[in-house]
């Protein structure tokens, strides 16, 4: 579903981000990107949705290459693609449902098909009735339900996650985690990029680690800190 | 993968559209505002230079394509003598036709175009006029050849033609053109310059609602047409106001400056109203959609 071989990034002000990246992503994986600030987690997502371009490497989106994309392509893989950020970016001027059908709107998709669709995904986050709610009039955890209604309206493959949880309290946090499992569970490939131990600990999933921009760990079943579940010991 | 970016309308989809450019348009009133102003001043110089042009021009021409001019004689000149300029005259390649008019004649036209309102027998002991030669050039450009070589002519008087007038207008003329051209292509590039500031002021605006349209796959084509219809609006809206403009100077002061410069038939010369209205309006068009484009493509890029 995701493949990056020997990625690396290098900002214009010489800045290294990612340095010989390479990772495996397979359909339906719900996957913790774990590392601390300015390690590269949020670089590694923007070069997935093609909001970066790799310096060197290879980049493979649901079959799409996109290192090489020409920028007119970039809409289309985009429409593949759901992201969530952790200031939710939502239209303050737009009601929860027309802040979810704008990004079916603005790709020209019919009406007949948003009026399907929009309901659905509030239904799943949970907000069908607060619908009508500007984004100012809800709690941090509903903006975020309705910024993940939004990055899965048009049911993408992929979902993309920049730090969701960062502006949450924990209970808001343990709610969006629950939701994005639900949405793994439907068959998408999810991708959290967090610093959040907490949630990484108990989720117990696939732990990306980076470090200094590079991939340093990989584990299966992981946890925050490195080795803990294998009691191994981090040196170095 | 497949292109799922459809170009089949519902009436959903318009609604959302003419929404958004309605919303983006109320929301931004100042910068709107200004923009139409810009476009209406420029619109209005445009119109104005557009108009002067046309009257000028058309004058010009009525002008140039006169080809008579009039030989007055002197009163002691003899009939040989003014036999021999006419036949002088109507020899000449250059002239199609002459018309020798007696003074007697002349009285009596004179009277003919006075309608009577001047009693020519009661004021006048004596026929004050000369004998008049109307001469009809072949070509309007050779008026003054003509009429140069007929001043010097025994028994001519005086030699009266518009060449000299027409010579100065057509300098007028071409000094406004030039003149005119430069300031108009300044001003369209300054209002072009003012507008796209002002709409990418309205862009940067919104460049949250941009980034969140890039961001789940709107096509760039698709993020610009609201601005491009703002920009359209815009220009519409502006170029509208300037015509309302113009026409009230033309309705107004036009009439004054006809009356102050009696000597220029301005009335006369043809002007294409409709059509002049309709360039206006298309030129503020043009620029409103040209610096929409623009300042959203410039964004679009980053």
């Amino acid at each position: 579903m995701i493949s990056l071989r020997n990625v690396s990034l290098t900002y214009q002000n010489g800045v290294r981000a990612l340095d010989n990246v390479s990772l495996e992503v397979s359909k339906g994986d719900f996957l913790f990107l774990v590392g601390h600030s300015g390690t590269g987690k949020s670089s590694l997502l923007r070069l997935l949705y093609r909001e970066q371009v790799p310096s060197s490497g290879e980049i493979t989106v649901d079959g799409i290459h996109v290192d090489r994309i020409k920028r007119s392509r970039v809409p289309a893989l985009r429409r593949h693609l759901g992201v969530v950020f952790q200031d939710f970016k939502l239209l303050s001027d737009k009601t929860v449902w027309e802040n979810v059908a704008f990004a079916m709107q603005v790709t020209g998709a019919h009406t007949k098909d948003v009026m399907r669709q929009v309901p659905r995904a509030l239904d799943l986050v949970g907000l069908a009735h607060k619908s009508r709610m500007y984004p100012g009039e809800l709690s941090g955890g509903e903006q975020q339900r309705t910024a993940i209604a939004r990055a899965i309206v048009n049911n993408p493959k992929i979902l993309l996650c920049d730090e969701p949880t960062g502006n949450l309290d924990p209970s808001n946090t343990t709610e969006i985690m629950e939701l994005l499992l639900r949405i793994n569970v439907k068959g998408t490939t999810v991708i959290v990029a967090t610093h959040n131990q907490a949630v990484v600990d108990r989720m117990r999933r696939r732990v990306v680690r980076l470090e200094d921009g590079k991939i340093v760990t990989d584990e299966e079943r992981g946890y925050y800190y490195l080795g803990l579940g294998q009691g191994q010991i981090l040196s170095g | 993968m497949k292109n799922e970016a459809t170009t089949i309308l519902d009436s959903g989809k318009v609604k959302f559209f003419l929404g958004e450019v309605l919303r983006n348009f109320t929301r931004n009133a100042g910068m709107q505002a200004t923009a139409i102003g810009t476009v209406a001043m420029t619109i209005v110089l445009l119109g104005a230079f557009l108009f002067i042009r046309q009257t000028l021009g058309g004058l010009g021409n009525e002008l140039l394509s006169q080809v008579e001019f009039s030989i007055y004689f002197s009163d002691d000149a003899t009939t040989a003598q003014e036999d021999a300029v006419r036949a002088s005259l109507t020899h000449d390649p250059r002239v199609a036709s002459t018309q020798f008019v007696p003074k007697k004649e002349g009285l009596a036209q004179l009277a003919q175009e006075t309608q009577g309102s001047i009693d020519t027998n009661a004021l006048l002991t004596e026929n004050p006029l000369p004998d008049k030669l109307r001469v009809q050039a072949k070509d309007p450009a050779q008026v003054a050849a003509l009429a140069a070589a007929a001043r010097s002519m025994p028994g001519v008087g005086t030699v009266l033609y518009q060449q000299e007038l027409i010579a100065r207008l057509i300098t007028f003329v071409d000094v406004m053109r030039r003149v005119g051209i430069g300031l108009i292509a300044v001003f369209l590039v300054v209002a072009c310059i003012i507008i796209s500031n002002t709409i990418r002021l309205t862009v940067f605006a919104r460049r949250r609602e941009i980034s969140i349209m890039q961001l789940v796959g709107a096509t760039n084509m698709y993020i610009r047409a609201p601005f491009v219809c703002e920009g359209l609006i815009a220009g519409i809206l502006g170029s509208l106001a300037a015509v309302l403009v113009l026409a009230a100077v033309r309705v107004t002061l036009w009439p004054n400056l006809l009356a102050s410069l009696p000597f220029l038939q301005l009335n006369n010369a043809p002007v294409d109203m409709p059509l002049l209205v309709a360039e206006l309006i298309a030129a503020g068009s043009v620029i409103g959609v040209l610096a929409s484009w623009i300042s959203v493509g410039r964004h679009l890029r980053a």
